[in-house]
């Protein structure tokens, strides 16, 4: 590990720590690092200010931290998987292909009056984003041409965008009581059975993936120097589509639409790093996720308070022009 | 070293080159010359593992590849094939490491053994100066010594090369195959090689497989498949150009 690698861990480490802190301290309510520091060692005896802390705004930073985490992490692997920096979750389509999946769960439940659990939840998201990652695979085989295969990956997510709209046009206001918050896209409202399995499945999946960098980083100088090397490349291969499936599908899940965060924030981690090695991207992408949703949270919750943003829309602000810069500056340089 | 009996190469269902058997002593060059299409690199990438046999055996030391792990294998046999790695910002030290892959453990972090492999590998090849650079910063004929330091780094028994010159000018042509001659005398590699350069081959090659649509045409020493007559034979040209050309 050289010094800037070393260096960019510590300032992401920082970041992540003083985000964190920020998260849980501002808001219309504030609490001051003194108060925070008394509410966090149990000292203080402000029931209403715990409560704030505790209830609302801790759920809420923590799932931002998980879930950008997941979607950082998920582009990466996408990113690798077709060797193409523009390629997310989002613009290939499988978040709408989770969110089509859970919108149908939920509205399924509600009709049938059952009681949905998160895992349930989850596992819907998941299936949904499996399909769509599938499609995207088949489309991948008859186009050649990288840029082609976002255009359909774009559509594919126009198409399930469509269908769950269409769902949400045909079902009940009761039914969708919930859904409407959660089209928006927000990291709010986790419970701690929703942060559970969030912690779950993000924290499994991490530590799975981070054991697969050795393979990974096998497998980014290209298939036949893969195989030449002795990687198994169908088991990495599939091992990177479940992966990525199961990590857009869990933010998918809870927090509904959140675009271009699995795209801008491997490329800012790598500038920051200079270097794309997975043992280094995999840990510093997840970090730099949490760290750029806690950001996206704060300005969606404080920019126009007492009102809310969507976080696609602060995402989108932030991280729609970094993947203008990666597409302008691919076309300068050798891709 | 390697033999190769009667082996059949192709994708699929489609078979791109039928019955082909050689074998290659320990620091022996074998070369294959034929027309684009005619099987070369069909036959390389099976060797290598990229595509599977369709039928027939290969064997290093006596052992078929076929029983060996992927591991295993892949310390035995090496290549440098004609795909361009993808390798953003990898520095050349970096991609020549990351030959050692099955020697290295879960992570792939390094150990003496594979530094000092990695550092030998380099100074053969002369490119210890070019280590913290960036592999796409680098020309075409300095991209190929380090895909080769990265092919021998990992201490193979079998090197294959599919047209380790065809983009190189006169000077990185004949300083590559130098440098080939030596690592496999003092390696003791035994190397599998596609050519267009006949008039190369035949100064390099121990042994010369002419090969045609799929088939073994004939193999032998160069001083006998290399002659004038039987690659106008071989290449289908015509006296007139035969003449014009090839003098």
């Amino acid at each position: 590990m050289n010094k800037r690698i070393f260096f960019s861990f510590v300032l992401l480490l920082c970041l992540t720590a003083g985000f964190l802190c920020l998260g849980i301290s501002a808001g219309s309510a504030d609490i001051s690092p003194g108060e925070l520091f008394r509410l966090l060692t149990r000292k203080s005896a402000d029931e209403t200010a715990a409560m704030i802390l505790f209830g609302i705004r801790l759920p809420r930073t923590l799932a931002a931290l998980m879930l950008g985490g997941a979607l950082a992490l998920s582009g990466y692997l996408l990113q690798t998987f077709f060797h193409n920096p523009i390629a997310g979750p989002f613009v290939l389509g499988i978040s709408s292909g989770a969110r089509l999946f859970v919108a149908a769960v939920l509205i399924g439940a509600a009709r049938g009056a059952v009681l949905l659990n998160s895992a349930v939840m989850t596992g819907a998201a998941f299936l949904g984003a499996l399909l769509a990652m599938l499609l995207v695979l088949l489309l991948s085989t008859k186009v050649k041409n990288m840029s082609l295969l976002i255009v359909c990956g774009v559509m594919i997510g126009y198409i399930c965008t469509a269908a769950t709209d269409i769902l949400i046009h045909f079902a009940d206001d009761s039914e969708i009581v919930n859904l409407r918050g959660w089209s928006i896209g927000s990291f709010s409202g986790m419970k701690s059975e929703s942060l559970a399995v969030c912690a779950f499945v993000t924290g499994g999946v991490l530590a799975a993936v981070f054991f697969l960098s050795k393979p990974i980083g096998a497998y980014q100088l290209g298939e036949s120097y893969a195989v030449d090397a002795g990687v198994n490349v169908t088991a990495v291969r599939i091992a990177m589509i479940l992966f990525s499936s199961l990590l857009s599908g869990c933010a998918a899940a809870f927090a509904g639409p959140v675009s271009f965060v699995g795209i801008a924030v491997p490329f800012l981690v790598k500038s920051l790093m200079r270097s794309a090695k997975p043992i280094f991207m995999i840990p510093a992408c997840f970090l730099g996720g949490g760290v750029f949703c806690i950001l996206s949270d704060i300005l969606a919750r404080t920019v126009v308070s007492p009102a809310e943003l969507g976080i696609s829309t602060v995402t989108s602000v932030l991280g729609a022009p970094v993947v203008l810069f990666i597409m302008l500056g691919r076309r300068r340089g050798d891709a | 070293m390697l033999d190769v009996i009667s082996l059949s190469a192709g994708y699929g269902k489609k078979t791109v080159a039928r019955d082909i058997s050689f074998s290659v002593a320990p620091g022996e060059i074998l070369t294959m010359i034929g027309q684009n299409g005619s099987g070369k690199s069909t036959v390389l990438k099976t060797l290598a593992g990229l595509l599977p046999p369709l039928s027939g055996e290969i064997r290093v030391d006596g052992r078929p590849v076929s029983a060996m792990t992927r591991g295993e294998r892949a310390k035995a046999v090496s290549g440098l094939f004609t795909e361009r790695p993808k390798t953003d910002l990898l520095t050349c030290r970096e991609l020549v490491e990351s030959g050692r892959y099955p020697h290295t453990g879960a992570f792939g972090l390094l150990g003496e053994a594979d530094k000092r492999a990695a550092d030998e590998a380099m100074r053969l090849t002369e490119t210890g100066s070019l280590a913290s650079a960036l592999f796409t910063e680098l020309s075409d004929g300095q991209r190929q010594r380090v895909m080769l330091a990265r092919a021998v780094c990992r201490e193979p028994k079998v090197l294959l090369l599919d047209e380790p010159t065809s983009f190189l000018d006169i000077h990185y042509k004949l300083t590559f195959l130098e440098l080939l001659d030596r690592l496999r005398k003092e390696r003791g590699l035994a190397v599998v090689m596609s050519l267009h350069e006949t008039e190369l081959a035949a100064k390099i090659s121990d042994t010369v497989l002419l090969i045609k649509d799929g088939r073994c045409e004939a193999i032998g020493t160069p001083d006998t498949l290399l002659s004038r007559d039987r690659l106008r034979e071989h290449f289908d040209l015509s006296a007139e150009l035969a003449d014009k050309y090839l003098g």
